[in-house]
């Protein structure tokens, strides 16, 4: 694989994967049939996170490495730039939300 | 003559691989590993958040770096979770949900668990990064990125360390009133 396609592939899937660990588990505390359907899966829903977040991230960085035209310089620095902002949305979002949600301000 | 040795020594190899296995399934040795490995993978993105600024390091050094830091954020996630979810629920966290600072749980480790999914992504990029040598990273202008992400693994292993931090001093003034 390019070495330049595989930093971008797996920026791109680190941002998905983040977003992706955001929303579901945002989704399972305000929903209590998904959260159970999450532990079904492996005995705890925080096991089941894990292996999604895992098999999306490795999945994706593989998948996006195929796509052409990955490899040139706008899309890398553009995929890194996002990659530094996510990151820290994620942290205030779930920081913001279980805050409001011990609150109990919904 | 030979048999007999073979089942001794296969008797005493699997008695100590059990007796290991079972030192690592306890508690204070998962915790232990969880937090150890954590803080040599932060002092490995730090260490390669320095090597980025400075331009200095061989490419093989910082990849060997990299590779490190995310193996002992592996291992940091391996043992915490086995731990999490083999003990913390049953034991720990209903201590902290009947004392005075039922937050911690509520808020610090909700984060703190869900936090660390990002880290494994975040560093893998960063490994993806040392693959390049210094002139193509330079050429490429992304050093300052590479820094600024080799940063952002060790912040975010900090604040969770800072969020376990609550985390146990809750347990604790659970135990004590």
């Amino acid at each position: 694989m390019h070495s330049t396609k595989a930093i971008t592939s797996s920026a791109y899937a680190a941002i998905t994967t983040i977003a992706f660990v955001v929303v579901i588990t945002v989704v399972g505390e305000l929903s209590e049939p998904f959260k159970e359907w999450l532990k079904g899966i492996s005995g705890h829903h925080w096991t089941t996170k894990s292996i999604f977040s895992v098999l999306l991230y490795s999945i994706l960085t593989v998948a996006l490495s195929f796509v052409p035209g990955l490899e040139r310089e706008k899309h890398l620095q553009r995929a890194l730039r996002f990659l530094l902002i996510v990151p820290i949305v994620g942290v205030l979002v779930l920081f913001a939300f279980y805050t409001a949600h011990y609150l109990k301000l919904f | 003559m030979i048999a007999p040795s073979l089942a001794l020594l296969t008797f005493f190899l699997h008695t100590a691989l059990m007796d290991i296995f079972t030192l690592l399934q306890s508690k204070p040795v998962l915790i232990g590993l969880h937090l150890g490995a954590a803080i040599i993978g932060i002092d490995l993105f730090l260490w390669l958040a320095g090597k980025f600024k400075d331009n200095t390091g061989s490419q093989r050094s910082r990849i060997i770096t990299a590779l490190l830091g995310v193996s002992a954020f592996i291992m940091s996630w391996i043992s915490g979770g086995f731990y999490y979810v083999q003990y913390y629920g049953t034991l720990v966290k209903p201590i902290i949900k009947s004392g005075a600072a039922s937050w911690a749980h509520n808020i610090s480790m909700e984060t703190k668990e869900h936090i660390f999914l990002f880290i494994i992504p975040l560093a893998m990029t960063v490994f993806f990064i040392t693959l390049l040598d210094k002139a193509k990273i330079d050429a490429l202008k992304i050093r300052r990125s590479a820094v600024w992400l080799s940063s952002t693994v060790a912040v975010l292993g900090l604040l969770i360390g800072a969020l376990g931090f609550t985390v146990s001093a809750a347990a604790r003034w659970g135990l004590m009133n």
